[in-house]
């Protein structure tokens, strides 16, 4: 068992705050909150579902349909990702929202 | 925090008021059995095992229909829990009550929105012992009603394999309701079924909160939760009759509903990690310690940028390896066999030396060919990208690459969109739309241009493959390697000119652990890629082609000395051209048509190559090899000697200047037409200058 960490209190606020300041993976999250590695990958699912951060999952590259009109209607969605029946994603990237500012 | 004290109704009340009582909203119960018998729910989010433990509990005596009203898929069956008769309704898997679907929707309405009648008597919540805390969020919301509740835990064996060990009787007492591990796939459910059985002996449970964000009152038609929301701080429960709840604890942010949402969920979560940390044991498995060592030197600061040159590196050398003698050998082909049946053809039916001729052989048979001969090299080439995306690298890749996109100031997220860029500039230009801020987007849209897209490819690999032999390899990494240098150099330029007032974004990246790549997944890929590339490049090279073709038959020059082809109007244009590009060495017309021609599209540059020099020599069958050797003489002769630079600064020039029109296009629909001149002008004075500049100083080397 490991003992609960300061961020434990206050997780969903602990990760956010870790994502502002620019910890560059999840990993490097967990390291910085003491949270375990699956309590901060399900709290940022929650931080999507809140829309508090946005994820889009990434691939190197749209079908390599060279520099003509892009070919990415039959396999790209809307980012130029590929996503072939049962791919697993490899890269998400995940962004902080930030409110508009209101005048 | 939010806290709900509800009255217990005790299951006998409960069953009679479920014969009589409407629902809160509409007829969300419709399928909930009424038969006197207890109504157990099994709720859990996707892929738990819910449906297999309701298999293994039901048996035969099931069925799977619409819940009234609809769409959603419920099944419904009979299980002998114990000594109980109980209905069991397995409901569609959801994440949360907070619901983004139908079936989420559903499994909130009858938990949380449906009356204390019209709820089940007992909700078995499934979660993972290999995914808890993403399945536990569920648990902790469920836990807020008032509700008799039991944990099931699936998945035990999926856990050890990675080393997770889970201490139901922790996590039981962490969460205050009975926790009991099953495994429906080999009938141990015994353990659930008398805890579901002494579950439905007592009463109800003491609801925590107010879940889902609304707990509507009996008949209030959810007018209280729309209600609540419109009023900031709202609270569902001050509608009248409603049960009480109090708000406490909201850190004085509680003024909006998102903030509210927020601070429910954070709540949760606590909960969600005290009862992970306190139940779970982790042994480090061979396989996480293997991806962490190799992330240690992968992501490194220092060590992770030059393990990704050696990749690439090792990547374009296999390519332009392994492919030389399968692209040779088509070549030989296509030129030879091909082209001498197909004239053969053309002169039994006397069209032989006819502009047909010219035109299919020549143009279509040279053009199209020269692509099929590059299907073997991208095929390899995409092949080894996607088992490097399939096992997780180019996720470490990114993070070095962001890395360094930060130390140099550009935002974050502008990332996303080049790397996009490197297979196609123009779905890049529109992934742009992923940045939030309007002169990020500007920014980012200007640098794509930059980024090498694969139909560059071919050029460089017939280029450096005719003129550095051995080294193809190295000097198609090293384009790759000054693109991104030309990414970053452009960007600067742009922040120190153009665009001063560009702020930086963070970025986050979800690295997986690595795994093999799955081989059917990486051929659906790249064929997937590679039929993409000739759909659209086979396109754009016959309607080139013919373009070509046309402007190459009609004659405007009148130079007795030079070749017929120049003499034609595609000749005397890139000819009036060529000058542009003496200074980096390369002022041939050839060479300038090629780029005349890649201005439109680079996939139809080595096919215009093919074309016009075949065009010169018609019926040399003797000389199929013929197009490296006719590109060596015209270097040869616009260099004055100096071959080597002179490629290279073509090179550079290709690289660097306006990628294609379908490019231009969508920078216009996404910057419009002012910025898109702005960064032709930008990509071509920085394309010329650094050609001009490799050829000017590579002419000094010995």
């Amino acid at each position: 068992m490991t003992a609960p960490s300061p961020a434990a209190a206050s997780p969903l606020r602990a990760v956010l705050a870790e994502l502002d300041a620019g910890a560059p993976t999840l990993d490097e999250v967990a390291r910085r909150t003491g949270l375990d590695r699956d309590v901060v990958a399900a709290a940022v699912e929650q931080l999507v579902r809140l829309r508090r951060v946005t994820a889009s999952a990434l691939s190197t590259s749209c079908p390599d349909g060279g520099c003509g009109p892009c070919p990415a209607g039959s396999g790209c969605d809307a980012r130029g990702a590929p996503a072939p029946s049962g791919r697993r994603p490899v890269l998400v990237a995940l962004s902080v929202r930030r409110p508009t500012p209101h005048p | 925090m939010v806290t709900t004290s509800a009255t217990p109704v005790s299951r006998p009340d409960a069953v009679a008021a479920r014969r009589s009582a409407p629902s809160c909203h509409g007829d969300g119960g419709g399928d909930v059995p009424r038969d006197g018998r207890p109504v157990v729910a099994l709720v859990g989010s996707p892929n738990v095992g819910k449906s297999s433990l309701f298999n293994a509990v039901t048996g035969a005596r099931r069925s799977v229909g619409n819940w009234a009203g609809t769409s959603v898929e419920v099944g419904s069956g009979s299980w002998r829990a114990g000594a109980v008769d109980v209905a069991v309704v397995d409901l569609p898997g959801a994440y949360s009550l907070d619901p983004l679907s139908p079936d989420e929707e559903l499994t909130r309405d009858l938990l949380v929105r449906a009356e204390p009648a019209e709820r089940p008597d007992l909700v078995v919540v499934v979660v993972s012992a290999a995914d808890l805390a993403r399945t536990l969020y569920l648990a902790a919301q469920v836990l807020e009603q008032p509700l008799r509740i039991v944990i099931a835990m699936t998945m035990g064996d999926v856990a050890a394999r990675r080393g997770i060990q889970v201490d139901t009787a922790a996590l039981g007492a962490a969460l205050g309701v009975p926790v009991v591990a099953v495994d429906a796939r080999r009938g141990k459910v015994a353990g659930l079924a008398e805890l579901v059985r002494e579950g439905l002996a007592g009463p109800p449970r003491a609801g925590t909160g107010v879940a889902g964000g609304c707990a509507c009152p009996p008949g209030c038609g959810g007018d209280c939760c729309a209600a609540s929301r419109a009023v900031p701080g709202g609270d569902a429960t001050a509608a009248p009759g409603a049960p009480k709840a109090d708000v406490v604890g909201t850190d004085g942010e509680g003024a909006d509903l998102d903030d509210e949402e927020f601070l429910a969920a954070d709540r949760r979560f606590a909960l969600v990690a005290q009862a992970v940390a306190v139940a779970t044991r982790r042994s480090g498995t061979a396989r996480a310690d293997w991806t962490d060592r190799v992330d240690r030197v992968a992501t490194h600061p220092v060590a992770g940028p030059l393990v990704f040159l050696a990749v690439m590196w090792a990547v374009f050398q296999l390519t332009t390896r392994v492919a030389a003698p399968v692209q040779d050998a088509l070549g030989g082909l296509l030129s030879g066999p091909v082209s001498g049946g197909l004239r053969g053809l053309l002169g039994l039916v006397g069209l032989r030396g006819s502009w047909v001729d010219g035109l299919l052989v020549d143009g279509v048979v040279a053009g199209v060919g020269m692509l099929l001969t590059f299907v073997p090299l991208m095929a390899i080439m995409f092949s080894l990208l996607a088992v490097l995306e399939d096992s997780g690298y180019l996720a470490r890749a990114a993070v070095v690459t962001d890395r360094l996109m930060r130390a140099v100031g550009l935002p974050g997220r502008a990332f996303l969109p080049l790397v996009v860029g490197f297979g196609c500039n123009v779905p890049a230009v529109s992934a742009t739309r992923v940045l939030p801020n309007a002169r990020q987007r500007l920014l980012t849209v200007l640098l794509v241009p930059f980024t090498s897209c694969s139909a560059r490819l071919t050029v460089y690999v017939l280029v450096s493959s005719t003129f550095f032999g051995a080294h193809a390899g190295d000097v198609v990494f090293g384009m790759y390697v000054l693109s991104i240098v030309l990414v970053i150099l452009g960007g600067l330029l742009l922040r120190s000119t153009l665009l001063r007032a560009v702020g930086t974004e963070d970025l986050v990246l979800d690295l997986p652990r690595y795994q093999l790549p799955m081989p059917r997944l990486l051929l659906a890929v790249t064929w997937m890629r590679l039929s993409a590339f000739l759909r659209t490049a086979g396109g754009i090279i016959v309607a080139t082609v013919v373009v070509v073709w046309a402007l190459s038959t009609i004659q405007v020059g009148h130079d007795r000395g030079a070749e017929p082809v120049q003499n034609s109007a595609y000749g005397q244009l890139a000819t009036a051209a060529s000058p542009l590009f003496s200074p980096a060495g390369f002022g041939d017309w050839h060479a300038t048509g090629a780029l005349l021609v890649g201005f439109v599209a680079k996939e139809a540059v080595v096919s215009s190559w093919a074309q016009t020099y075949a065009t010169e020599e018609p019926g040399d069958l003797h000389r199929p090899g013929s197009l490296g050797a006719s590109l060596q003489d015209d270097f040869e002769r616009s260099s004055g000697g100096h071959v080597t630079p002179a490629v290279l600064a073509f090179l550079v020039f290709l690289l660097g200047y306006t990628p294609c029109v379908a490019t231009l296009a969508a920078q216009r629909r996404e910057i419009g037409g002012r910025w898109t001149l702005i960064g032709i002008g930008v990509q071509f004075v920085l394309a010329w200058t650094i050609a001009v500049a490799v050829f000017q100083l590579g002419r000094l080397v010995p």
